[in-house]
């Protein structure tokens, strides 16, 4: 544990290094630089988990403008009336699956941000997961998520860290937004996953440990990467073993993939790891064909399982220092097609929950009569959003890692 | 430093390896052939590839003959027996239990790399039957022409279903199977426009699956004319396909994907690698073979740049460990901790297939591959050449645990392990107190959570 002097003393240097000293001075000692570092993070600090839609969510069935003329002629099968919305404010209301929502929304503990979206939009699946993924709209300069660069520049700090920056837990594989130069974030199907089978001989384990750790003179680069990978997975495996054993909760989640994967997440941030950012991702929003029903049940996912993540972190006294982002790679045509689908579109809502958002709608609905290639068109860039979310949430500088121009959006109380 | 691509010349890389006394055909590059171009080979197979030489050893994977086709009609018959459960969880344990027996491991090998490329989940079609027909398509077009298995997948009832076009109507285009076609199946990225994918898309018009079959729809097909990359006509769906595999950048992309999935994870093959097996694939009506056997017998393959260059897949790992020691186990338990791994056959994780390389790895897959090979050592279904893995290695004459490490890493380890990391080895299977086949059983634990171990 650390002292409190120590506390107070690697605060300081903390906000010495945001505040621009140490790195505009040229003779600050080193060691303040590396205090700085490991001052950043530390078990309490803020926290961040996304939750992605896969597959490009039906924004405009989600939130929805169910007085507009032209959203109930372009949608003949798929429109929803203002019989069945769960009603926000003004001429929009939520999907009504999205129960879970509503009560956040009551809870002031929802931001609904419309029309968010870059420009040029991408229709692909993987381009426009990559884009949201690395906050690049290039396609060469791809190689790390914007989540993976702000880990790089901390890297000084997250050395002396035994937790993961970040953790994404689901089958699927690892988001890009995740991905880093330096810095691995493991992926996780359950938390039984961090357990190394031994058969209860420690001596099995001791063996497998140093021979994992044993030095390598002249190995490869891929034989490098994967033995610091096997290392910090053996150590992962030691300290969650140890920490979530004997989790307890007043809430009953849902049975569903997204609650259980959020219920975890809990786990985790009640076991006082130090890790910032958790990833979680519920796919099946690809919806040509037949969208009612498939559609309808996965935003009563949604709904139900952010609002039972809501009220465990409540209970924990976690609330206040996690921030929940959900967000898909694109919104859908307004027009549905002939299958009782819809196909990939552009600019669609995202969502932030927690203590600190600016509740309710954010933005106004994009114009049904005012489309770019049969799609409604975007108002806020999401980098405006991630911005937001780095600079006035996690306390990283945005610049470095999104670019100049993009000013954090008022997506949060300050 | 180790050598890298840029220390190779195309020119050179490409000539035909020919054994020679500084670089032999030794046991160790014909295991190097086996993981890459199949699923790994036991200890008689190195034998015999090693007698037969690299040229010959790949002429006879790219023509298996005869016993092949009787083992493909065993394997049908058994498919549809699994079909009856109407699980398609079982038909991955039965694909599982193909690859481990195959005698045609390229075949299987090519098939596997057609199911990740044309990639459809079981998860979403749902139909075990339609699964299984896919991946008859595949394995019939495994090393024969390309073209045939795209005109194939294009009436594919799993892959329309799988990319929800299994209508298709003139009003309204379809574009999910025309923009795949594009981006992932033939051309990759930068090679079209969304309005050649929305052109392609009515060349489409009309195929539709009806009660798992394919159909043509007259009424629904587009009989206008389309232009599809600067090509047009009153293009049908299969001459819609013939503009894109005409372009020079379908041979390229397919080439540059071999590539990569058969010699090296972090390589960036630039078009001067690829380009002559480009040529070739095109020279020869995009038939795969003559470019399988480019790689196959290629000084690039033979050489640092590709020898342990790539991560072992999950099924690699898996089936290569029980084809390497002559195992068996329960192929439906494999096949269910192989999705914990991330790569379940017949459930790829979207369109795009499995990433490979260094996705493979993360702390709870490495958790979760020394986990399997615990399983593997330790399940009591488990087999070893019918036996158990110390009368295995006793059959074959190795006595001292020094003998047995070496057998094993041999089999098993594409790069060479340090003294200390063998030495390790070598006190684990050493150990008091432990009777010999569970020391054994240990040691394979150990060998196979080490990091060399994940290199294929």
């Amino acid at each position: 544990m650390l002292t409190t002097t120590r506390r107070k003393f690697l605060a300081a240097a903390s906000a010495a290094a945001s505040s621009g000293l140490l790195s505009l001075s040229p003779h600050a000692p080193r060691f303040l630089f590396e205090a700085a570092a490991a001052g950043a993070e530390m078990p309490g600090d803020k926290i961040l988990v996304v939750v992605q839609m896969s597959g490009g969510n039906d924004g405009l069935n989600t939130v929805i403008p169910y007085k507009d003329e032209v959203y109930r002629r372009r949608r003949p099968s798929l429109a929803i009336g203002d019989d069945r919305v769960l009603k926000v404010e003004g001429d929009i209301g939520l999907h009504p699956s999205l129960t879970g929502m509503a009560t956040l929304l009551e809870n002031r503990q929802l931001a609904i941000v419309q029309g968010v979206g870059y420009p040029n939009p991408n229709r692909s699946h993987f381009e426009s997961m990559d884009i949201w993924h690395t906050a690049h709209t290039q396609p060469q300069d791809r190689a790390a998520g914007w989540l993976g660069r702000a880990f790089d520049a901390r890297r000084a700090m997250l050395a002396q860290s035994t937790d993961p920056p970040a953790m994404h837990l689901g089958a699927e594989d690892q988001p890009l937004a995740l991905a880093a130069r330096d810095v691995p974030s493991p992926s996780i199907r359950s938390l039984d996953q961090f357990k190394l089978e031994t058969g209860g001989s420690d001596r099995q384990r001791e063996a497998i440990v140093a021979a994992a750790q044993a030095p390598r003179g002249g190995a490869g680069d891929l034989l490098k990467f994967v033995q610091t990978r096997a290392t910090s997975a053996l150590e992962v495996s030691r300290r969650i073993e140890s920490s979530a054993k004997d989790y307890k909760t007043p809430v009953t989640y849902p049975g569903t993939d997204l609650a259980q994967k959020l219920k975890q997440v809990a786990q985790l941030i009640d076991a006082g790891l130090a890790t910032r950012v958790y990833y979680v991702a519920i796919d099946g929003f690809d919806t040509h064909s037949d969208q009612r029903d498939a559609h309808s049940g996965l935003l009563a996912q949604l709904g139900g399982s952010l609002a039972a993540f809501a009220e465990d972190l409540q209970a924990h006294m976690h609330a206040d220092r996690v921030l929940t982002l959900v967000f898909s790679e694109f919104g859908r045509r307004v027009e549905e097609n002939a299958s009782r689908g819809t196909d990939h579109g552009a600019a669609a809502p995202l969502f932030l929950v927690g203590n600190r958002v600016k509740a309710g709608l954010i933005g106004k609905h994009p114009r049904l009569d005012d489309l770019q290639d049969g799609d409604v068109k975007f108002h806020t860039d999401f980098r405006s959003v991630y911005a937001a979310v780095l600079e006035q949430w996690l306390g990283w500088p945005a610049a470095p890692i999104l670019g100049e121009g993009f000013t954090p959006a008022g997506v949060l109380q300050t | 430093m180790s050598l890298t691509l840029a220390d190779l010349r195309p020119a050179d890389a490409w000539q035909p390896y020919e054994p020679s006394a500084q670089q032999p055909f030794t046991r160790r590059l014909a295991a190097h052939l086996y993981r890459r171009a199949g699923m790994a080979a036991n200890s008689p197979e190195l034998d015999a590839a090693v007698r037969l030489g690299p040229e010959a050893a790949v002429k006879q994977l790219l023509s298996p003959g005869e016993v092949a086709k009787q083992f493909d009609q065993e394997m049908h018959g058994f498919a549809q027996v699994t079909l009856a459960a109407n699980n398609p969880e079982l038909l991955s344990g039965w694909w599982l239990h193909r690859m481990r027996h195959t005698p045609a491991p390229l075949v299987e090998k090519m098939t596997f790399f057609w199911h990740g490329h044309f990639a459809t989940s079981a998860a979403k079609v749902r139909e075990p039957e339609l699964m299984l027909q896919q991946n008859e398509l595949f394995r019939r077009h495994s090393l024969s022409d390309f073209g045939g298995l795209v005109r194939g997948i294009a009436r594919d009832p799993a892959m329309l279903l799988y990319l929800d076009s299994a209508t298709n109507r003139k009003v309204h285009p379809n574009e999910n199977f025309a923009r795949e076609v594009m981006e992932l199946f033939c051309l990759g990225l930068g090679h079209y426009t969304e309005r050649d994918i929305q052109e392609l898309a009515r060349c489409f018009t009309g195929w539709e699956i009806q009660h798992g079959t394919f159909k043509f729809n007259q009424f629904q097909h587009d009989y206008g004319s389309k232009t599809v990359l600067a090509k047009s006509g009153k293009f049908d769906g299969d001459e819609g396909l013939a503009v894109i595999l005409d372009q020079p950048a379908a041979a390229e992309f397919i080439c540059g994907k071999l590539l990569r999935f058969f010699v090296a994870d972090d390589e960036v093959f630039t078009p001067e690698w690829i380009s002559p097996l480009a040529t070739k694939f095109r020279e020869s009506n995009l038939s795969v073979a003559p470019v399988l056997e480019m790689i196959f017998t290629s000084r690039l393959f033979y050489s640092e740049v590709a020898i342990g260059r790539k991560i072992r897949s999950p099924i690699e790992l898996g089936v290569g460990v029980l084809r390497a020691l002559d195992g068996t186990t329960n192929m439906v338990q494999l096949a269910n901790r192989l999705r914990e791994l991330g790569q379940m056959p017949l459930y790829p994780p979207n369109v795009k297939g499995w990433d490979g390389g260094r996705a493979w790895i993360n702390s709870s897959t490495l958790l979760g591959r020394a986990n399997l090979m615990r399983s593997l050592a330790e399940s009591s279904e488990t087999r070893f050449g019918g036996q158990s893995l110390d009368q295995l290695l006793d059959k074959q004459g190795i006595q001292s645990a020094e003998a047995a490490v070496d057998h094993l890493v041999e089999l098993l380890v594409a790069v060479p392990l340090s003294a200390e990391v063998r030495a390790q080895l070598v006190a684990t299977l050493d150990q008091r107190g432990a009777s010999r086949p569970q020391r054994l059983r240990q040691t394979l634990h150990v060998l196979g959570s080490l990091p060399e171990f994940q290199l294929a």
